[in-house]
């Protein structure tokens, strides 16, 4: 069964609490960790008063399907598992290729200069429960779907292009 | 198979990983807020956190706060055993001591200053949390002294006052029935996420939404209408809507002639706020403010969702709300299901359908037949309504010695930064003869204290809360308490036996009180400890609507009093003015244009940030990280005509005095405005108020409306992407 983590951006208040959880869950920002947190909060502002508009966006690693963090790896410290992409941190030598190959910025990296980032608590996943980020987030704007189920078109047109397995809701498409 | 590692790593409960749920409930935010915790203890050692799903309020959800509920328990600033002052007062020089020692110096100062004064001069003091109220307020009764005081001076007692003035009886606004919801002010995304649920839910079903909000708020990006005024003239803005909906006849006309008083000067003043007025007083345009009457006075029923400070930090606080409040009169609101319903308190603020003792518990003396309060004499109309002393007055009092000197003050959670210009509470506090507090960090304030102990949080202790939704929880600990820390009730419950208060209660101990207190409900101590997470009230109490039919209102005059008797008793003496009239704040450009030549923007202050609630979570690294230093918000237009980009370092000053901060540009502040949080100790914008810049009625500061300049200082020194702040 594949997943998927999607956000409802109409839902996002940007409270921030999938940061906090993922932290608790992972034990970030706690001992000999990350240099930031593996889940960021943006606020996207446009328009202007009194046409304003702001989003919020939750983000952490997509997982992309065409994950171009995995053939970069040099040690193949990095795969895929039931659709995740996964690390494998005893293969990690800390050289850092895959933030140079990651469209947007997620690799982190600990005091051994270790990769660390979004596990989509797998391990949570794997006993039926959701993950952090999904149970804490109260405008149930984050939601944890089984690929299959969510009614999203896939766009045949565009192989190219990256094709994360975290699904954005954005403005216009929810009418 | 389950394989041992990958169930460790994440933290999955169960006898292989030797990891238990407990429960229990957060009380960083207080009340109405208090999410039920899963708590994930390995080894007596809380390892994760969780909201509760059996919790009807949070349904397994949490906010920032809440999340980082780890990092608050096992925090290194944790007071770890009673401290007394060695060094000056303010060093910060203490010296452990015993329980007993602690609690044996405390009593023999209180002694002391009942024999030396009088019980009066010694005040008691609650900030966060909530849990210790009744029992303090009702130790403080006994002991003798109607000094009873809590951080509510500046938060929620005057929206109550108002609610009082008007109805009698506040009435709480029914979101679960509301067709239409009017939200003034509040934004409960980032200071109640359970309610916002209840919100977005509620929209689902087509709740029409209206929000009243100087700042873009989460929200306000949810509203149909958003009306985003000038901060402070909220008062205007209600006058103006009440102009539309009498204008197009929409208002409920049996409410007004049978169940209302002083309507006719009402409408008479009302005249005056025709929408085009309002548009010139509060910058929302007059099409938005009629689109906006007529939804409130015709998706009916309509809720006002008021919220516990923002309106009543002005200058014109209470009287503002007391205009906001009226339209739920003008269009018959008032206590009918979907509108504002005046449902009893069952316990500390909550009326969660049960019946019980705590008004007789909590005020077990006649505060009319004690001496005056802090601010009694000061604040007629607040002493007339609500049951404590008005704190925001303390360090007045404290130096005028009038009517009688304070000495002594036990404190469980005082910050003297909730205070305007708090390097006068500061020195107020030296001058006190005695001083205890009770807290879990070694704060800034613990450092004027002669003793210091150390309390638990709610994790650690057992605790009674009951909710909206008709359901009730009794906690137990789920780890001990840490160090030597002990429950704030047990404490209050220690010193009632130590200064030999002669009290049933206090002497059958908290369980007992709790008993007592709850054997209306039929609801037993023994029967909650069965139900860790919480139970649903048995058969809750049916609330029946529009009581005053039978039973008028509890105001003078027995109705809605359009024009409140209260205020214009002290029309003479005080200058209060019965109809809700609208003044701009003080310090504005329209009330003191020479200030605002030199001080052109509106300073607003203390919204609430979503990682931060006060400076609870200040010390946490979690939370802290997500917005690591002090700034201000400004919008981008106002930011460009200075000068200045994301992260550069600016100044805000006002006559009283300047801080320097950071600029976070967003379209959250609208143009003309800054918004800074409050309480930081390196930028501690409440320096830049004065003491008295308060409302006359309630006493409240007029945090969210004065007037301030903004200069850049430097650019930021690092060029790398600045992520703008939320």
């Amino acid at each position: 069964m594949a997943y998927a983590l999607y956000l409802d951006i109409n839902r996002c208040s940007g409270c921030q609490a999938c940061v906090v959880a993922c932290m608790d869950q992972n034990d970030l920002m706690i001992e000999n960790n990350t240099d930031g947190s593996w889940r960021q909060v943006f606020a996207i502002e446009g328009g202007g008063f009194p046409e304003n508009e702001i989003s919020y966006l939750s983000f952490a690693c997509l997982h992309c399907q065409d994950a171009p963090c995995i053939p970069a790896c040099l040690t193949g410290a990095i795969s895929r598992e039931n659709g995740f992409v996964v690390l494998n941190s005893a293969l990690c030598v800390g050289c850092h290729v895959c933030l140079t190959v990651c469209p947007f910025g997620i690799p982190r990296f600990d005091k051994n200069t270790k990769m660390q980032k979004c596990t989509m608590c797998k391990e949570r996943i794997e006993e039926g429960l959701e993950p952090a980020c999904v149970r804490v987030c109260s405008t149930k704007a984050l939601k944890l779907k089984i690929i299959d189920e969510l009614d999203i078109e896939k766009d045949e047109s565009d192989q190219k292009s990256w094709s994360p397995l975290v699904h954005y809701l954005s403005v216009e498409n929810d009418v | 198979m389950r394989d041992l590692q990958s169930l460790v790593k994440g933290k999955i409960p169960g006898p292989e990983t030797g990891i238990e749920i407990k429960k229990s409930v957060c009380t960083i935010c207080d009340p109405l807020t208090q999410c039920g915790l899963d708590l994930y203890v390995k080894d007596g050692k809380i390892i994760k956190v969780e909201g509760s799903k059996e919790n009807p309020y949070n349904e397994g959800t949490l906010c920032a706060k809440g999340a980082a509920t780890r990092q608050y328990v096992y925090h290194k600033d944790r007071i770890k055993e009673p401290l007394k002052r060695v060094g000056a007062r303010g060093s910060g020089n203490f010296a452990p001591i015993s329980w007993d020692e602690a609690l044996e110096t405390i009593v023999s100062q209180l002694f002391q200053a009942k024999t030396d004064f009088n019980p009066e001069s010694v005040a008691f003091y609650v900030g966060y949390p909530k849990v210790m109220r009744p029992f303090l307020h009702r130790l403080s009764q006994l002991f003798g002294s109607p000094n009873y005081m809590t951080e509510s001076s500046t938060c929620y007692q005057a929206m109550a006052m108002a609610q009082k003035l008007n109805f009698g009886i506040p009435g709480a606004p029914d979101v679960k029935n509301a067709k239409c919801l009017l939200v003034w002010s509040a934004n409960p995304f980032y200071t109640s996420t359970g309610l916002a649920q209840k919100i977005l839910k509620a929209k689902e079903r087509g709740l029409k939404i209206i929000v009243v909000d100087p700042r873009y708020s989460p929200m306000a990006a949810q509203a149909d209408i958003h009306l985003q005024l000038k901060p402070g003239t909220d008062g205007a803005l209600a006058l103006a809507m009440a102009n539309v909906i009498m204008a197009e006849n929409l208002y409920d006309q049996d409410f007004i002639r049978n169940y209302t008083h002083g309507f006719s000067e009402y409408q008479e003043y009302v005249q005056k706020f025709s929408p085009e007025k309002g548009e010139e007083l509060c910058g929302v345009p007059v099409d938005t403010i009629k689109e906006a009457a007529r939804l409130y006075a015709t998706i009916r029923p309509g809720a006002i969702m008021p919220s516990a400070s923002p309106v009543v930090h002005h200058t014109n606080g209470v009287q503002n709300y007391r205009a906001i409040f009226s339209l739920m009169a003008l269009t018959g609101n008032y206590d009918i299901f979907g509108g504002n319903l005046a449902e009893p308190v069952s316990y500390l603020y909550v009326p969660a359908g049960f019946a019980s003792r705590f008004e007789e518990f909590t005020n077990p003396k006649k505060l009319s037949e004690m001496a005056p309060r802090v601010g009694g004499n000061k604040f007629p109309v607040w002493s007339r309504l609500v049951d404590e002393g008005q704190s925001i007055y303390l360090p007045f009092h404290i130096q005028s010695e009038k009517p009688y000197p304070i000495k002594a003050l036990v404190a469980f959670g005082l910050n003297y930064r909730m205070w305007p210009d708090p390097d006068f509470m500061a020195d107020s506090l030296k001058k006190l003869d005695f001083i205890a507090i009770s807290d879990l960090f070694m704060t800034e304030s613990c450092k004027f204290a002669d003793i210091v102990l150390p309390a638990c949080t709610s994790v650690e202790r057992k605790e009674l809360r009951c909710y909206r939704e008709k359901y009730i929880i009794y906690t137990q600990p789920a780890i001990n308490p840490l160090y030597q820390s002990r429950s704030d009730i047990d404490i209050i419950y220690d010193l009632a036996e130590r200064l030999n208060i002669d009290d049933p209660l206090f002497s059958a101990g908290y369980e007992a009180s709790l008993d007592w207190i709850l054997e209306p409900s039929g609801i037993t101590i023994a029967d909650l400890k069965k139900h860790p997470g919480g139970m649903p009230v048995p058969n809750p109490m049916k609330h029946s609507p529009m009581n005053y039919r039978k039973k008028g209102f509890m105001t003078p005059s027995g109705k809605m009093e359009f024009k409140s008797s209260i205020m214009e008793e002290f029309s003479d003496s005080f200058g209060y003015e019965g109809l809700p009239a609208y003044h701009p704040p003080k310090y504005s450009r329209e009330s003191s244009p020479h200030i605002a030549a030199d001080y052109p923007m509106i300073l607003n202050t203390g919204s609430r940030l979503p990682m931060f609630i006060h400076s609870q979570t200040f010390r946490l690294p979690w939370t802290q990280s997500l917005r690591p230093e002090p700034s201000a918000d400004l919008n981008p237009e106002d930011a460009d005509l200075l000068g200045i980009s994301q992260g550069d370092q600016i100044r805000l000053s006002t006559p009283k005095g300047s801080i320097v901060v950071k600029a976070n540009r967003t379209e959250i502040v609208q143009s003309g405005v800054v918004h800074m949080f409050h309480a930081y100790s390196q930028a501690d914008v409440n320096t830049l108020i004065e003491a008295d810049y308060f409302d006359p009625v309630s006493g409240f500061p007029g945090f969210k409306s004065l007037l301030c300049r903004v200069e850049k200082l430097e650019d930021r020194k690092q060029r790398k992407y600045i992520k703008n702040e939320i």
